[in-house]
């Protein structure tokens, strides 16, 4: 292998023969350079394998024939060989991503390319103190050149503010260097072990490296500079800048931290969240796609900066972690930069021009699933070993640090993306195919790292679960037909649930089976929609993949990557609606905080092991289990969406797609309850200061039924009824599961049923009836019962089963639950979720007749039944429904016979078609037979009765002499429970809503304050950059 | 003598310094930084200075058995060199961007370069 020196001698000799050519052989010339980078880039490549895959050792590379430290020494390790190859193939994508603006400044710009890639590669491989002042020297004159390259103006004097903070940075640099000689009589870095605790000089010369390399690593607030230059640079420098001068000055500070001893760590650390959170807060300001993306490397780099403080305490874990994290934002972010060379505004909404390419949407998705360190990508890898690391070695204040910045940075990154996907598009990207090409590649690099991640760690390489492959297949298929997509996608279900049957234990069955055959149900709907429907089933089958994934999910790695699967799938599904952007928003954002708060209460039980099962959940110590059950439940509830954690579903809910409500709220919501469920299996009910948790869930559930039904009832939205029903109905499970006894656990499984057919069933006709009358306003239907019969018996159907009234399951569902009750001695709660009861037949009663009874509104008048694919499943759940109320048994026993291994006391005794409590029983053939007698006498009484009645015509209606000024309001159904609303209307202040718009809300005006700090004006960056160096003298002190 | 040295050096980069961040004039920050660079030069020479020894050039006056007693350690002064041809690229640089920023600005004035901020 050729010695890895060549990658500097390439640069600097190519740099010289283009020195030497002819003017207007630029053609030639930017061939030689890419030349010249894909050598550098080959070595680089080479040594990598050769370290990596092929085992070799460390290269010490020396010169001049002289050992170190007479000479200068280079070395290539791991670390350096994968600095060393994003560096150098950032620079040959950039040379051609740069190729027209290159071939007009000329091979003068093209040498101060190459200068800088071999600057920044041997910023890498130096192992001496003063050839890394050099390298860092060429490279910042080399930044200076090219920021030049630019077409904005403003770049000139973002360049010279550069140059003003290079100029103090090399003075630092410079002094330090010459008290670290005179301490240690060499230069060689190696030699500078233990260096700061040499008293006198050597301290002052410690302080001062370490400060001049910080500052190169852009530390929150003396960055104001590097910002200017992301935002005016070319964009093909911007991502060498981001992806190589970020890398190379996090090696150098890697490097020198071992001389800096342990006083070191914590003020890196320090500095390093400070940084993270303190850039992404800033970032949220933002508005111009560059800045943007400069606070989001600041921060990135930041966190690194963090995890080389935390070298010590991390250990064995510390290569995968930093790289994790190091080659996911260089990937990352180069392919954010180049893709917004694509890009033609600067103002974020801009990027929505991308979605005319679902190729670059895909790369744009990739690059921020990277960023956000979501499965499978080396970020992810990288999150979970980092938040289990810092937990092992006490540092959970760290986690919450660095939990809070991540989730501000997915803020405005997913705030991003969904500009991208929902606002104006003007014309199509003008890309040529070599750019587009390029930043596929610069994608398909980013999972082929994801694999590398997976194969190299300890845990579980994601990229080889079955499940996650079968839906990621779904975006090769994406060019095919809608409907051929989906028939692959209900084979997929079935395919999936067949294979695996055998092997569910009956809780996991109930799950499986209305994840997997009830969304193939749910996706007959889907039949419906012609076209392509682009990006439709990937996110549908990551979703189902995700669930599938977390109900077999045996390690706690496996179960929070699956919780993250499914987060993200639904995520992308809830975006497509059409009105869906801030919903899907906040969505994503309260799913991804719960996610935090389950991977902290993960590692918090596991005290920071890698491999941890779920069972050993029940071996928590007794000081730590009520906190990791807090958290567990925490984040388990935002996806049920209790209390509090509930304002995001009802838009979320509401605004997506027909066929995409039925799946989310049916489907997706059981996710959290499966999490509840596993948890309280596991970990029974803890106490904190002598509350047991499971009574504080209690009241949870039961305010959450109470709160949802109640303002369900007030919704004039359809849909939106339907979600906060959701909300209520969740809260109902909640209750029964922790009620911690038999017959409440049988009713949430039970419910877990019921709730996905009636909820599935309701929003596809509710769907239906939407797209036929083109308003979910129920006071703009009405009268629809002739028009569109099979509707109507699927809602009337759905809500008899829902309110739990004879004779349908769902009033199994209430027996059981009745029965549960009376074995629990939490009175309060059980008032409450008694009272919530009768609110649900308010909105329930409004579907029914706010829809489909009454007068028909007269542009309806020639409405036809809602389309065949969207009717055929409700009837499918009808049929079931039918059959279900009447032979519970069906699935019931098998449940009840598990659960008595779980609490074996107060279970159900089956006596042939009746079941026995100890309070009482039911006979669901017999309740069937008396209701449908009683109906059917009370039907036909009034039928006889009435057939002389007089039908008032819908004119027949007088406004004393004067046109209302809303028409609407005079309408029956409008504002319907009015005399309710003044009596309960003070339940209903969106006290939820408003304290996290407050929390959302101050964050932005902070943000927005705090970013005046960077005036724009370079001297005032040179103070901060001053200012910044005092303070770390202050703060470190004595301790060097 | 050598802490003479070692203190001039650190005042000239505080004045340097000061002259850097106080003039707006790009022409004159300019000068500032070279003043210093200059200071940092100097602060270099002076740690690696050794009372009473001489220059280490090996010749007649020095023989090389001797010299490691009698030379001043060349390692500084090397140094000092690479980093004055170091300055004098970062100066010629910074002088093209005043040139440039004054080219297409029409002013030399650092604070009304204040386009990107926040």
């Amino acid at each position: 292998m050729v010695s890895a020196i060549s990658i500097i001698a390439i640069g600097l000799g190519a740099a010289f023969l283009l020195g030497l050519m002819r003017e207007g052989r630029e053609a030639l010339a930017h061939a030689l350079t890419v030349l010249a980078l894909g050598a550098m880039s080959a070595v680089a490549v080479g040594w990598l394998w050769l370290l990596g895959p092929g085992g070799a050792a460390v290269q010490e590379i020396t010169t001049a024939g002289t050992m170190p430290p007479f000479a200068i020494n280079l070395r290539v390790g791991l670390t350096e060989a994968v600095a060393l190859v994003m560096i150098t193939l950032a620079g040959l994508a950039s040379a051609l991503h740069m190729r027209a603006v290159l071939l007009r400044m000329g091979r003068r710009a093209m040498a101060v390319l190459l200068i800088a890639v071999m600057a920044l590669a041997g910023i890498v491989m130096t192992r001496d103190l003063f050839n890394l002042f050099v390298f860092f020297e060429l490279a910042a004159i080399s930044t200076g050149g090219m920021v030049l390259l630019s077409d904005d103006e403003d770049a000139l004097g973002a360049g010279f503010k550069y140059m003003i903070v290079a100029q103090i940075v090399s003075i630092l640099l410079l002094i330090g260097i010459i008290f670290a000689y005179h301490a240690t009589g060499s230069l060689n870095i190696d030699d500078m072990g233990g260096l700061a605790a040499m008293g006198g000089g050597a301290a002052l010369a410690v302080f001062l490296v370490v400060a001049a390399l910080v500052l190169e690593t852009k530390p929150f607030p003396a960055n104001g500079w590097a910002l200017d230059i992301y935002q005016a640079a070319h964009p093909g420098f911007s991502a060498i800048l981001s992806a190589g001068t970020g890398t190379a000055a996090l090696i150098a500070v890697d490097k020198f931290a071992g001389a800096g001893g342990a006083a070191l760590a914590p003020v890196l650390t320090g500095l390093g969240l400070l940084t993270f959170v303190a850039a992404n807060l800033l970032g949220l300001a933002q508005t111009n796609d560059r800045r943007l993306l400069g606070y989001s490397s600041v921060a990135q780099t930041g966190l690194i900066l963090a995890v080389i403080g935390q070298r010590e305490a991390l250990g064995e874990s510390y290569l995968l972690i930093a790289g994790g994290l190091l080659v996911g934002h260089a990937i990352a972010k180069a392919g954010l930069f180049w893709l917004s060379g694509l890009v033609k505004g600067r103002d974020l909404t801009d990027w929505a021009t991308l979605r005319r390419s679902p190729l670059l949407v895909f790369a744009m998705a990739t690059f921020l699933a990277m960023l956000l360190g979501l499965p499978p990508f080396p970020g992810f890898y990288a999150k979970w070993a980092l938040v289990h690391g810092l937990v092992a070695s006490g540092g959970g204040a760290l986690v919450a640090l660095v939990l809070i910045g991540a989730l501000i940075e997915a803020g405005y990154l997913l705030r991003w993306f969904g500009f991208t996907m929902k606002r104006e598009a003007s014309e199509a990207v003008a890309s040529t195919p070599a750019e587009l090409a390029l930043v596929l590649a610069v994608a398909l690099a980013g999972w082929g790292a994801g694999w590398i991640w997976g194969e190299v760690g300890p845990y579980e390489n994601l990229l080889r679960a079955p499940a996650l492959l079968l839906a990621l297949a779904f975006l090769l298929l994406d060019w095919l037909p809608a409907r051929v997509k989906n028939v692959a996608a209900i084979a997929a279900l079935i395919g999936g649930f067949a294979a695996s049957f055998a092997s569910y234990d009956p809780l996991q069955m109930i799950f499986a089976a209305i994840i997997m055959p009830g969304g193939a149900v749910i996706l007959l709907a889907s039949f419906y929609e012609h076209g392509r429907r682009v990006g439709f089933y990937p996110s549908a089958m990551l979703m189902f993949a995700g669930m599938a994934m977390l109900i077999v999910a045996q390690s706690s790695f496996g179960f929070f990557a699956a919780w993250e699967v499914l987060t993200v799938g639904s995520y992308f599904l809830i975006l497509r609606g059409k009105y869906s952007e801030p919903h899907a928003l906040s969505y994503v954002l309260f799913s991804l905080g719960g996610a935090f708060a389950i991977m902290a209460g993960f590692a918090l039980a596991s005290g920071g092991m890698a491999n941890f099962t779920m069972a050993a959940l029940a071996q928590v110590p007794l000081t730590l289990a009520p906190w990791v059950f807090i958290l567990l439940a925490l984040g388990f509830m935002t996806k049920t969406a209790a209390i509090g954690l509930h304002i995001w579903l009802p838009g979320a809910h509401a605004e997506a797609e027909t066929d995409v409500s039925p799946m989310v709220s049916g489907i997706l919501l059981k996710a959290g309850l499966f999490g509840l469920m596993v948890l309280m299996l596991q970990m029974g009910s803890p106490s904190l200061y002598g509350v047991k948790l499971t009574y504080v869930l209690l009241w949870i559930g039961a305010l959450t039924a109470l709160i949802g039904n109640l303002i369900a009832a007030f919704q004039e939205d359809a849909k939106r009824l339907l979600a906060y029903s959701s909300i209520g109905q969740m809260g109902y499970a909640i209750f029964g599961i922790a009620l911690m006894n038999h017959l409440g656990w049988l009713m949430a499984l039970m419910f877990v049923i019921n709730h996905y057919i009636y909820k599935s069933m309701l929003f596809l006709s509710v769907g239906g009836v939407a797209k036929r009358t083109g308003t979910r306003l129920m006071y703009k239907m009405g009268g629809l019962i002739a028009l569109m019969p099979l509707s109507f018996i699927a809602v009337l159907i759905g809500i008899i089963a829902m309110s739990g009234v004879p004779p349908l399951s769902g009033f199994g569902g209430r027996w059981i639950f009745y029965n549960a009750i009376m074995e629990s001695d939490a009175r309060a709660p059980m008032i409450v979720i008694f009272l919530s009861g009768p609110i649900a037949f308010l909105y329930l009663f409004r579907l029914i007749h706010s829809i489909f009874l009454g007068q028909l509104k007269d542009e309806n008048r020639r409405l036809r039944e809602a389309p065949f694919w969207i009717v055929l499943p409700q009837m499918l759940y009808t049929a079931f429904l039918l059959v279900f109320a009447v032979v519970p048994g069906l699935a019931l026993r098998r449940v009840d016979g598990y659960l008595s291994t779980i609490f074996p006391e107060h279970g159900l005794n089956w006596d042939g078609l009746t079941i026995r409590s100890d309070y009482g029983y039911w006979s669901p053939v017999s309740v069937m037979a008396v209701t449908v007698g009683i109906f059917a006498s009370v039907l036909l009484l009034l039928v006889l009765l009435n057939h002389r009645a007089q039908k008032v015509k819908q004119f027949n209606i007088v406004y004393s002499a004067e046109r209302p000024f809303r028409p609407e309001t005079t309408h029956f159904a409008w504002n319907f429970f009015a005399p309710y609303r003044k009596a309960l209307g003070f339940l209903l202040a969106p006290l939820a809503t408003t304290f996290w718009d407050g929390v959302t809300g101050s964050l932005h005006g902070a943000a927005d304050f705090l970013r005046r700090f960077y005036t724009g004006d370079g001297q005032h960056y040179a103070y901060h950059v001053l200012g910044f160096v005092l303070v770390l003298i202050l703060i470190v002190g004595g301790g060097l | 003598m050598v802490y003479l040295a070692l203190a001039t050096g650190f005042a000239l980069i505080l004045l340097g310094l000061y002259g850097a961040i106080t003039r707006r004039n790009l022409l004159r920050l300019i000068v500032g930084f070279t003043v210093a660079d200059t200071g940092t030069h100097l602060v270099m020479v002076s740690v690696g200075y050794l009372p009473g020894r001489t220059a280490p050039i090996l010749g007649a006056a020095v023989p090389p058995e001797v010299a490691a007693l009698r030379i001043i350690d060349p390692v500084p002064q090397a140094l000092v060199l690479t980093a004055i041809v170091i300055g004098l690229g970062v100066t010629a640089l910074m002088l093209a961007y005043a040139w440039r920023i004054y080219a297409t600005r029409g002013t030399l004035d650092i604070s009304r370069l204040r386009q990107l901020k926040w």
